[in-house]
């Protein structure tokens, strides 16, 4: 068996960066590292969680660079684990990562290091799927909702509707085993108002999920205007020109992103959707059908509209294309004498009037993005469900607790315990406390039972 | 010295060895029954009453795979009561008040006729075992007895001693002799004894009770009894009682505590929680300000009246001064004293689900020695015990009832995969399917069953067949149409929304208001089609919803079955697991992920991390084996 041969992989996330982490772990970690790592001290002995200065070995290239070895178990795999430092950057970090590969280690799957600390007892299950939540976290507020959950404050809240469940179960549970104990019956009514409860605090905690869903791979925001109404300038004004990324990032599940603008610590992809005319050119048709999909996956559309000429029959297409969508209309060029009719727009959409030259009320446009995206109401500083397993389990619990709720007085006693043991068993799958043996002991230290 | 030969001993004739002994012999086993006393064969030593929640369904159960504890119940019924009405049909349970003397009889009389089998009184003192092979058993005469299997069911017998107050004595209950040298026995062929305690109440005068101070408890008419064979229902020929102890009982009571071998120490057996002495509810449940005590016939003449819910191994002055505190029983007078009793037992997860032990071939074992309490669950682990021993003198297959099949495989499979570190009852809780597992459908689940396994005699599969086909008759009732106007009149009369109407039958009886008594009446469906037929009928159209989710749960349940585990693994390897995990799944070496599941110490973590592992080691395989595949090329 080989659990423990040497994994490597790129620790710190995946491109621009100030610093870089390349992290391997497993048996002979150490051994490997010294093939192509130099230190300046020549009396390095490589001490446990002490940082080297030394020269890297990239093949063509030499880069200097850090090394610290963790030793099993105190590490995060708990194997002996070696970390580069070095520079940051897709290059550097990929050529160390290719000499270990040469040199005979292999490339982590995605989750390896979490799964090896997990089965090397460094963390329980929930506390895994946080870390790994962690390691992902690209942005600020993302790694706030990762934290949360790694302190388990998502467990504490479960466990708390568990409990509530548990003393209904329980009671039920305790009058229907023993029918001559004169134990006296929970009336439906304690049970409903119970149940309303649970009901409310799963939802609220479902209610999170799409805000850690954002937080966690950003806010798609699609822009929409046609040519020269300042779609560019507008996304460069967003991105401002020190943060602007203008390489296309290829998402797996995203589109085209042309650029990432950070906001209150969240991540906003914005979306360009080039040529949204009627064309009979086959390959424009393509690329419309793309920003159609575009604008259906978005989170958020910024419709922009040029002020300073009257609204011709593409602003009207474009203001269809994007009906019902989560949307603010942009004004843009306020910088210049404006043209009344646009006024008559103003409906339930958000308008806003901003100038891209000059960036006038961008910041305000920004905050209404933000708003949009959040529905106003973003939580901060609380638990967010960001881990779509969590997210998945929680939705089932909802459905059980809704039809819970609503079978109400024609559901049988034996069905509603066991669907009410059935929901609680559900939640067990985030907080790992699901044994029926729980609930039996828990039946027998609340009554006194017997013959 | 051989004196006979023998397929089979059975050793004990309590509730399991009856069972044990009777599908021995009837699967065709040259079997003996070995006892102490052969008036105690089948005694109710403790209340007088058979079934209740969850043990209802398992009297049932032994009855629909062809036992014997539901026709000699239905034999020897005094008061048939159905609990939990109202509550929903999983949950009903049968309970009979028996005359214990003669259920006693009645059993011995089936035993005694009964082909292959030899009932002998004497004390098995010594098992032979030879290669970790049963070959004998011996007893306190020094005779030898050759056989190939033994099923040990000797209840609380083993080492057995009685404590009332200061006062104790090694024997059995009721006075009986106990067994002395058949755990030493045990223990020296390797089994971990442990040291369980229970308890009885006083019996009283029925003369000397007030009866006006208690409450009326009668039996229900018209209800199916515990036997399937059975064609009428046995007459309620009794009434029981209900009262209350007071204040002045727990001061008493707490004035004596030092007195108390509970608390004294003198008790060192480990007791079941859910049926505590009187003593103990007082103390544990001090803001209690009475506790309910029933009154029950012992026999059908009823002048010997069982306190339920008055266990105690107070001294007897303390006992009688407790009792004449309680209204009704100020002239009490106890004809036989409340006492605890403790005994040896063994640790259940020694055995296989076949009740056999892990380690000597032939060696069964059934009933309170595993650790059980109540006569249906000895009765229940008495049959399977049986079937078994039988399967393997015969070279047949092991038969193991799983847990969604019947509260029989709750009971086994909890045993040998959990274990229990006090006297195990079955409740109905312990069950996740038992929503399947109902008292009306354990023939439907079990007799084919006990069919195949030989021990459900033709009248009894007769009697079986003749009920599929009036559940069929009825089904096909189900799917006509019937006339909407009709239905909505009805639905008007009972209170549902006649809106969207679906005038089939079997949707017109989802509808909560209506029952299939209604349809019966209203459509003339049904015709010639009996009662406790109809019931069957509209459970299962009612419980429709949940019995499929129930059937979800079990495909998911069977799917972690199938994923095996290594037999020679060492868990220890694997940090992740807690180091309580680690020691149990190295100790009971568990044949797949879903009895891991369920061995105790083991959590829903631990079984994440064993499921990574699993699918890492057989990725891991598979990728070495493909490396081989690659070199071989």
């Amino acid at each position: 068996m080989s659990e423990n041969d040497l994994i490597v992989a790129i620790a710190t996330p995946y491109g621009k960066s100030g610093v870089g982490i390349v992290r391997l772990s497993g048996e002979g970690c150490l051994t490997l590292a010294k093939k192509m790592f130099r230190p300046f001290d020549k009396k390095c002995d490589f001490t446990p969680n002490k940082m080297y200065l030394g020269e890297i070995d990239l093949g063509d290239v030499k880069d200097k660079g850090f090394v610290v070895f963790f030793q099993s178990p105190h590490s995060f795999t708990g194997e002996d684990i070696v970390e580069f430092q070095c520079h940051g950057g897709i290059m550097v970090t990929q050529k160390i990562v290719d000499m270990c590969l040469t040199k005979g280690a292999r490339m982590a799957e995605p989750g390896e290091f979490s799964k090896r600390a997990f089965l090397n007892g460094k963390m329980s299950l929930d506390e895994a799927e946080g870390v790994a939540d962690l390691i992902n976290a690209e942005s600020e507020s993302e790694m706030r909702c990762s934290t949360a959950l790694a302190r388990g404050e998502l467990n504490k809240t479960v466990t708390d509707i568990q409990d509530k469940l548990s003393d209904i179960v329980c009671e039920m549970q305790a009058y229907m085993d023993y029918p001559e104990e004169h134990i006296e019956e929970k009336t439906r009514s304690e049970i409903k108002a119970i149940l309303e409860e649970i009901c409310q605090q799963i939802d609220n905690l479902l209610a999170t999920s799409k805000q850690g869903k954002l937080c966690k791979f950003g806010v798609d925001v699609a822009i929409v205007g046609k040519t020269n109404a300042g779609k560019s300038s507008l996304l460069n004004r967003l991105l401002g020109t020190e943060q602007a990324i203008v390489t296309d990032i290829e998402g797996t599940t995203r589109d085209v992103v042309s650029g990432v603008m950070e906001y209150n610590g969240v991540k906003f992809n914005l979306l360009d959707t080039a040529g949204l005319r009627e064309t009979k050119d086959i390959i424009e048709n393509i690329g419309i059908d793309k920003s159609k999909q575009t604008i259906e996956q978005s989170d958020v559309v910024l419709l922009v509209i040029d002020r300073t000429r009257q609204m011709d029959k593409q602003d009207e297409e474009n203001l269809c294309l994007t009906q019902g969508k989560n949307r603010i209309i942009v004004l843009n060029k306020s910088d210049q004498k404006n043209c009344a009719t646009l006024d008559k727009l103003i409906g339930k959409d958000k308008v806003i009037s901003v100038s891209a030259k000059t960036g006038e009320n961008i910041d305000q446009l920004k905050k209404e993005l933000f708003d949009k995206a959040f529905d106003g109401n973003f939580v901060n500083n609380s638990l967010v469900i960001t881990n779509s397993r969590h997210e998945q389990v929680l939705r089932e619990a909802s459905e059980i607790a809704h039809k819970l709720l609503s079978s109400g007085d024609d559901l049988f006693f034996d069905c509603l315990t066991l669907e009410s043991q059935y929901l609680w068993e559900k939640l067990g799958e985030i907080t790992g406390v699901s044994a029926n043996d729980v609930l039996i002991s828990k039946i027998f230290s609340k009554f006194c039972l017997g013959k | 010295m051989i004196k006979e030969e023998f397929d089979v001993v059975v050793v004990g004739s309590g509730h399991a060895g009856c069972e044990a002994s009777l599908a021995l012999a009837r699967l065709g086993n040259k079997t003996m029954l070995a006892t102490l006393n052969l008036d105690s064969i089948a005694f109710l030593a403790c209340n007088p009453s058979i079934g209740g929640t969850a043990k209802g369904q398992l009297a049932s159960e032994i009855d629909a795979l062809g036992g014997e504890m539901g026709i000699n119940t239905d034999k020897n019924i005094l008061q048939l009561r159905m609990l939990n009405t109202g509550k929903g049909v999983a949950v009903q349970s049968l309970r009979a008040q028996v005359d214990k003397h003669g259920y006693h009889f009645s059993m011995k009389e089936t035993l005694e006729k009964q082909k292959n089998l030899t009932i002998r009184q004497c004390e098995i003192v010594e098992i032979l075992v030879k290669n970790n092979k049963v070959v004998g058993v011996k007893n306190s005469f020094g005779e030898e007895i050759s056989c190939r299997a033994v099923v040990l069911a000797t209840g609380v017998y083993m080492e057995s001693r009685v404590i009332i107050g200061e006062w104790t004595k090694d024997q059995g209950p009721n006075g009986f002799v106990n067994s002395k040298g058949l755990s030493k026995n045990l223990q020296k062929l390797g089994f971990e004894i442990f040291r369980f305690k229970t308890g009885t109440p006083a019996r009283v005068l029925k003369d000397s009770i007030d009866f006006d101070k208690f409450e009326e408890q009668n039996g229900d008419e018209n209800i199916q009894s515990f036997s399937f064979l059975t064609k009428k229902q046995p007459k309620n020929i009794c009434k029981c009682y209900l009262g209350y102890t007071n204040e002045k009982t727990h001061e008493i009571i707490r004035n004596n505590l030092h007195r108390a071998p509970m608390f004294s120490g003198m008790i060192k057996g480990v007791g079941p929680r859910y049926c505590p002495s009187i003593e103990d509810k007082v103390v544990r449940f001090a803001d209690r300000p009475r506790h309910q005590i029933f009154l029950e016939p012992e026999d059908k003449t009823g002048s010997e009246i069982y306190v339920q819910g008055f266990s105690s191994s107070m001294p007897v002055d303390v006992q009688e001064k407790m009792y004449r505190s309680v209204e009704g029983f100020e002239n009490v007078q106890l004809l036989r004293n409340a006492y605890a009793i403790e005994y040896d037992c063994i640790n259940s997860l020694e055995l296989l689900p076949t009740l056999e032990s892990k380690r000597i071939s032939g060696m069964f074992f059934a009933g309170q020695i595993n650790g059980t309490s109540g006569y249906e669950e000895a009765g229940a682990q008495g049959l399977i015990a049986g079937i078994n021993a039988s399967r393997k003198l015969n070279n047949q297959e092991p038969f193991i009832l799983g847990r969604d099949e019947a509260y029989i495989g709750v009971l086994i499979d909890d045993l040998v995969t959990k274990g229990t570190n006090e006297p195990y009852r079955m409740m109905t809780s312990r069950a996740e399917y038992r929503l399947l597992l109902r008292q009306d459908n354990a023939d439907i689940r079990l007799t084919p069953i006990g069919r195949k396994l030989g021990l459900v005699t033709d009248e009894r599969y007769k009697i079986f067949e003749k009920k599929l086909k009036l559940i069929s008759k009825a089904q096909k009732d189900l799917d006509k149409m019937l006339s909407a106007s009709e239905v909505r009149k009805l639905y008007e009369q009972k209170g549902e929304s006649s809106q969207s109407i679906n005038p089939l039958a079997r949707e017109v009886l989802k509808r909560t208001n209506i029952s299939i008594f209604d349809l019966k009446e209203h459509f003339n469906l049904f015709k010639n089609i009996p009662e406790n037929i109809l019931n069957y009928v509209q459970t299962e159209v009612k419980y429709s919803g949940y019995l499929k989710r129930q059937q979800m749960l079990i495909a998911q349940m069977r799917k972690n079955e199938q994923i095996k585990l290594p037999a020679d693994f060492d868990y220890s390897q694997i940090k992740g697991l807690r180091i309580e995990a680690q020691q149990k799944l190295n100790k009971f070496k568990p044949l797949s992920l879903g009895q891991a599941s369920r061995i105790s110490g083991v959590s829903p973590a631990d079984i994440a991390v064993l499921t990574v592992y699993i699918s890492m080691k057989n990725k891991q395989d598979k990728l070495k084996n493909g490396d081989k595949n690659v070199r071989e090329k």
